[in-house]
Order: structure tokens, then sequence, then C-alpha cells
């Protein structure tokens, strides 16, 4: 579903991502994880159509996003590391913003809507403006609209940034329930334990070059760790890059 | 922490200067720089040359030329004080109140007072530096007429900071009170008030002083009466007659007078800071804690029959609809946009006024040609404005998605249909605005039906283009990150909109002058018109669209490429 090919990218003399090859099937949870400044946000902001590769293909659900990239998007739900979103508008007209552009079904809109807000716990709040909400709405905001649609493909960007443990719970809840119903989920996090309890499959990223990927024991495998826990095997792929 | 901990707290700006000015590949600071030397500098020599002329010709008129050249530095007083303190309270307001970096500021082991001291200066700074810059030209034309010595200018220079401290003090003591009295998160709500007060003012000041009357002693019953009107002191309780005081005793080094008057500001402009640490110390830091709280809206949804407004929208396609929906809503939310709506209100109607008190009737020159000539004119000067409006609403509409510009981006939404929506959701209301003007204008000059057939199809083909080049370079050069998108209509890419624009307008104007003239003439002398000068007349017009077609076309192309790139 998600198929990253030779994908690079160079900022100047940086390179920020380099030959990135991976894939992501129908109903997987991928975790990304890498420290600070290795490439994660930049791989998940080229997934999303935010930036070009400076080379490389990205295939959405077989639409390629550089040749068709209004095809690749309808089918992702794209949730960015920081909630930046239009603060003059309230919850709802950013939900039916959202489902205007993305095309839902206008009959389904407000039930959809209705159950999203709901589920995130902003059903009282849909009729205030963005600006009024906490850092954790604007994230839970963010996170509903990018279901909206019925998105085949989800990339996250550090999905638990802001938010209470009530809320992780559920995220967590929608996420595993949505890689039942074959949605492809890419998940870039800091949070290891998340990473491990969530992911079906890991990449480690560090530098903009993916040192190693798959499950834990293939990643202590890979790191020549025993059985170690994902912390000690990010510690040392990292530490030996 | 020490008494001056507010001069530390300056620090972050003297470094975001530096920053600007440094960091940046060198040939792009260098393109940068000059093209704001360019502008500026321009901006400088034409009001030097300009004030510098008309003192010269005040001087030719035999006893009223002093009395002349008093009275217009006292206009120009008055309108640098009034400028002063509208744009510092519009300045204090975001700089005590709403700045992103204030609950850092707030959360550090410094006394609020001192933070208030120091958004107080930065706001002063803000609000005042375009003003001495532009006041230089002035104060040295006065001074080279004059033949007035170091003294003079020194005077100047002491006098106009006095004046940009006392707007400044009376702007924050006004906006410390408002935070109080305005109920907590309605304090943006001063924008509204601040608008409506600012249309008002302007109109107001402006119209009512009616300057063109002190060039046309004709139009006063007699000299007695004409004299009495020159001479009539501005209000002795206002700071900017003690200043136009401190300027003219400085011309006639009555150096006593002088001092009284620069003494008066200093001591008034003392009592104002007494009453701003005063209200600072009782009243900031309980203002911005109210102003911390929750952002509520000012007016209730507009609905008719349960229906939302945005159902007129029906003829766009879904998710045009959506952008134009969000893109208006996200607009008149914006109270930070209004003072400027009223603003151009204001404006507009002192353009019409001015047309209508033309005194076409007691010109020299054959009236129906200077109508026609003034007609033509009129083209160009609305293109003008619509320009000026476009520069400040439609050149930062791309800036304005601000960081939550990565919901478009990662949407399935094609940059181009982004950009062209954000044409046609402003093309439209300028057209109409601009041809309102064009057509009411040229109601009041009364002029030939070619005439204004001609300026309605002329500004219907400039609009477009003022507007694409407006959406296409405001996309090229954007700042999603400002904490003011509409500030960028004065940065390096706001200038060359407005610098393109006017080379557009000139090139347009240029190519309609030489037929235009002829078939204007022929048609006074009524004489038929030669195949020779249709032919080139067909030419010149025809070239006039071409070029406003490319002007619409090139730089939304270009901005798609842009923004593809991300």
């Amino acid at each position: 579903m998600i198929e990253l090919i030779d994908l690079s990218k160079n900022y100047g003399d940086t390179h920020a991502v380099r030959k990135l090859n991976l894939r992501v099937a129908a109903g997987e949870i991928y975790g990304f994880i890498g420290p600070n400044g290795a490439g994660k946000t930049t791989t998940i902001r080229m997934m999303g159509g935010i930036i070009e590769p400076t080379s490389g293909r990205i295939l959405i659900g077989g639409s390629d996003m550089h040749a068709d990239p209004v095809s690749a998007k309808k089918i992702i739900g794209f949730v960015p590391d920081r909630p930046f979103l239009y603060e003059k508008l309230t919850g709802m007209e950013f939900l039916k913003f959202i489902s205007d552009i993305y095309q839902v079904q206008s009959s389904l809109f407000p039930s959809k809507a209705k159950k999203l807000l709901e589920q995130f716990g902003l059903w009282s709040w849909r009729n205030e403006i963005i600006a009024a909400y906490s850092h954790g709405m604007k994230q839970r905001l963010i996170i509903a609209a990018a279901l909206l649609h019925d998105p085949k493909v989800l990339v996250i960007d550090e999905p638990m940034v802001g938010l209470d443990p009530s809320a992780v719970r559920l995220v967590k809840d929608i996420l595993r329930d949505l890689a039942r119903q074959d949605v492809a989920i890419f998940v870039s996090t800091h949070t290891l334990s998340i990473a491990e309890d969530l992911c079906h499959r890991i990449g480690v990223i560090s530098k903009g070059d993916l040192l190693a990927q798959g499950t834990l024991a293939e990643l202590n495998s890979a790191a020549r760790t025993g059985d170690a826990d994902l912390e000690e095997v990010f510690l040392t792929l990292v530490r030996e890059a | 922490m020490k008494a001056l901990a507010w001069i530390q707290l300056l620090r972050p700006r003297r470094h975001a200067l530096k920053a600007a000015l440094t960091r940046g590949a060198a040939k792009v600071r260098v393109s940068r720089l000059f093209l704001f030397g360019f502008v500026g500098g321009a901006f400088w020599l034409g009001a030097f040359a300009l004030f510098f002329r008309v003192l010269t010709y005040f001087q030719s008129v035999e006893e009223f030329g002093d009395i002349l050249a008093l009275k217009l530095l006292s206009m120009i007083m008055i309108t640098f004080f009034t400028l002063l303190i509208f744009s510092s309270i519009i300045n204090s307001l975001s700089h005590l109140y709403l700045s992103r970096d204030l609950p850092l500021l707030h959360s550090l082991p410094i006394a609020s007072g001192q933070i208030f001291y120091a958004r107080f200066a930065g706001s002063c700074i803000d609000s005042s530096w375009m003003v001495v810059i532009f006041s230089l030209p002035v104060f040295l034309s006065f001074g080279l007429i004059y033949q007035a010595g170091t003294g003079f200018y020194l005077t100047a220079l002491t006098a106009i900071i006095l004046l940009c401290l006392i707007a400044q003090a009376l702007s924050s003591i006004a906006v410390v009170l408002g935070a109080v009295l305005l109920p907590a998160g309605k304090i943006r709500s001063l924008f509204v008030i601040l608008g409506v007060m600012l249309a008002i003012a302007l109109i107001v000041a402006l119209r009512l002083i009616r300057p063109e009357q002190l060039v046309n002693p004709e139009g006063f019953a007699s000299a007695v009466i004409y004299l009495n009107s020159l001479q009539t002191l501005d209000a002795p309780w206002l700071p900017a007659t003690w200043i136009t005081d401190s300027l003219r005793y400085a011309l006639t080094r009555s150096w006593g007078q002088v001092f009284f008057s620069l003494s008066l500001s200093l001591s008034f402009f003392s009592l104002l800071m007494f009453i701003n640490d005063s209200l600072a110390r009782a009243f900031y830091f309980k203002g911005f804690s109210r102003a911390q709280t929750t952002p509520g809206r000012l007016f209730a949804p507009l609905r008719f029959r349960g229906k939302g407004w945005e159902t007129g929208l029906f003829f766009l396609s879904r998710p045009a609809r959506a952008l134009a929906a969000k893109e208006i809503r996200a607009f008149f939310r914006d109270s930070t946009q209004w003072p400027q709506l009223f603003l151009i209100g204001a404006l507009i109607i002192i353009y019409l006024y001015n047309f209508s008190v033309l005194p076409l009737g007691s010109a020299p020159v054959r009236t129906v040609y200077l109508q026609n000539v003034f007609s033509f004119l009129n083209v160009g000067l609305a293109a003008f404005v619509l320009s000026a409006i476009a520069a400040r609403f439609v050149f930062p509409a791309v800036s304005m998605e601000g960081e939550a510009f990565w919901i478009l981006k990662a949407a399935p939404v094609s940059m181009r249909s982004f950009l062209w929506m954000k044409f046609f959701l402003y093309y439209l209301p300028l057209l109409l605005l601009t041809e309102a003007l064009i057509i009411i204008s040229n109601t009041l000059l009364d002029v030939t039906p070619f005439m204004m057939a001609l300026s309605v199809i002329t500004i219907f083909f400039l609009v477009p283009a003022i507007v694409a080049l407006a959406v296409g370079l405001g996309a090229m050069y954007p700042d999603f990150t400002s904490e003011n998108p509409a500030m960028s209509a004065t940065s390096f890419g706001g200038l060359l909109f407005m610098l393109v624009c006017f080379a557009l307008i000139a090139l347009v104007i240029i190519l309609q002058a030489g037929p235009v003239y002829r078939i204007f003439m022929a048609d006074v002398h009524g004489l038929r018109l030669s195949f020779r000068l249709l032919i080139v007349s067909a030419v010149s017009f025809a070239a006039a669209v071409l070029l406003c077609l490319f002007a619409v076309f090139f730089p939304m192309r270009l901005a798609e490429r842009k923004l593809n790139k991300g």
C-alpha cells in the first residue's frame, strides 16, 4: 500500500534522507523511529506530498505521489507532528472543510463528524473557534479530520504528543482497529514503548539512512542484541551507525 | 533583576534584525538591500522635491508666503501625530498583549513593569521609524528654504522624537485601559473600535481641513476671512501644536520659545510616563492575563432560514467552495483586518469626494478637454489605488494560510486550483470596486462616452493582471511563519509586486495615451479617423490587452511551480 523507492531528500549539502526503500502492506502498522534530526519528519512530509523529494519515488496505493499527487493524497490521512490548524474556524467548520476537500459524501458528513467528535471528546467544543482549543484538543481534532474520509493509508508523525493518557489509549485502539480494517499505517515516534506495543514492523533511521527494519526479533538479529527490548536495540543501532 | 532589565529584553529584537541583515545568500541580501534602498530613496527624494517645490512656490506669494508655509508645517505635524497615534495603538496592542513570545517573557523572573517598558519601547520604534525617516525631507526643505542653521535641525530631530514618544505614551494608556475595561477574550475587539475611529478621523481630518482652499484665495469672501482661516491657531493643548511651535521658532532663531515648547512637550511626556507607570503596575499583568483567556467570536454566525451564507457559493465545485468559505471566514474573523477595511472605505470616500470638488469650472483650459484628461489619468490613479489594496490584502493571501498550509499541501487539491481559487476570490470584489470607482468618478467628471468606455475596458483588463501578480508574487515570496502575514506587503516580495504593478500600469497607459489623444482630438474637432490612426490604435490597444493577459498567466504559472516544489 505504501512503497518508498530510493527516496532521497537533500537540503543544500545536507542529506536529510538517503536512498530510503521500504514497503508497508495493507493492515500493517509500521513504526519509524530515530534520533532527533534523523530524517523522520522529512520522510513523512514527502509521503504526505508536502515537500518534493530530491530523487526517488513514493507510491501510495499504486499512485505515484509525483506523477499523480491528487489521486495519492485522496487515500491518505495525514497527521503532522505539530497541530497547526485554521485557528479562525470552529472545530465543526474545519471538519466540514476537510469533508468538502476530500469530497466525503455530503449525506454521511453529519453522522461521521458527530461520531468522530464524540469519540475524541470534542463534541461540546464543536462550535468554538480552534484558537480556543488546547494543544491536545487540536491534536485530537487533526486525527479526527484525518479519519473523516476513511483513508486507506494513515501517515502519522508523533501521534501521541500533547495527548492525555486516555486519548493515548483511544488513539492506540483506533490505530489497531484501522489496521484490522486493512488500513496501512505509518507512524513516526520517539516513544519507543508505543512503537514496541503498537507496530508490526519497525524501521530505524539515523542521519538519513535506514539502519534496519523488521519485527523486534529481526531488529535484535540485525543489532546482535539477543532478545533485548526496543530501547536497547535502538541505542545499539544508532551508536554503531 | 536590575531596574533597567527592559533594555535587556530588547536584545532579541537586535539579534533578529542582525540575522535578517546578515543571513542568507549574499546575492539575495544585496538585491533586497538594493530594492529597499531604491524604493525608500525614491520616496524620500520625491517627498523632498515635492516639499521643496511647494515651499519655493509659497515664498513667491507676497505677504502670505510665510503664513502658508507655517500652516503647511502645522498640517504636516497634525497628520504625523494622527498617524503616530493610530500606528502606536495598533502596535501597542500587539506588543503588549498579543505577541506570541509574551507567555515566555511573563514566565521569566522579570517584573511585569519591565516587560511593559520593553514592549513600550519596541512598539514606539515600530510605529515611529518610518515617520521619523520621512519627516526628514520635510525638515530639510524647510531648513534650506529658510536658510536655517544646525540649531533648527537639532530642534527638528528632538521635536519629532518627542512627538513619537508622546504618541506612544498616549496610545499605551488607551490600550492598557481598554484591556482592563473590555471583557476577557474580547481584547481583539479593540481593533474594530480602532478601525471605525481611524476611518472617521481620517475623513474628518482630511476633508474638513480642505487644504485645496489654501491655494485658492478667490474661494473666500474676503482677504480678511482668508487670512483668518490661515492664521487660525491649532488647538493650544495639542502636542502637535507645541512641536510645530518649536520648529517655527527654530526657523526664526527664537531659542527661548524653542526651549519653552520643547520643555512643554518633554514635561507632558514625563507626565504621561508617570501615568503609564502607575497604570502598568496596577493593570498591565491583569490585562495580559485576561487576554490569555479563550478568544471568543465577536458575532454570531450569519444564517438565513437555517442555512449559512456559504450556500450562496453553490455555483462552485465542492473543494473550491470549501476553500472560498474557509478564506472568507478566516478573513472576517481576523479582527486585525478590520481597521484596514475601514481605512480603505474612508480612502475611497475621500477619493470620490476629491473628484466632486475639482475646480474644473474655474480652470483656464477648456473644460471638456480637462475633464477627459482627468478621466484618462483617473484610470492610472484607480489602478494605483487597486495595487495598494492588492498589496495589503491579496499579496499576503497565500501567506495567510500560515503554518496550516500543510493541510492544503497534503489535501487532494492541486496547487493550480488553490491559486486560481485565491485569484477569483479577490478578483471579483476588486473588479466591482475598481469599476465602481471609475464609473462614479467619471460620472462626477461628466466625461465623453468614449472615455467612459475606454476607462471601463482598461480597468477590466488591468484588475485581473494586478490581482494575478499579487497572488503569484505572494506565493513566490510567502511567509508562512509570520505572526502578522499582512505585514508581508512591506517585504521584498511586496515591494517587488508594487514595482511590477507600477511598471505594468505605466506601460498600459503609455500604450494607450497616443491613440487616445488623437482619437479624442479628432472627436473634439469633428474630424474623421484616418485608416493609419485606426491601425495604430488597434495595435496599441491589442498590445495593452496582451500585456495584461501575460501578467495574469505568467506569475500564476511561476507561483504554481514554486508551491509544488515545497
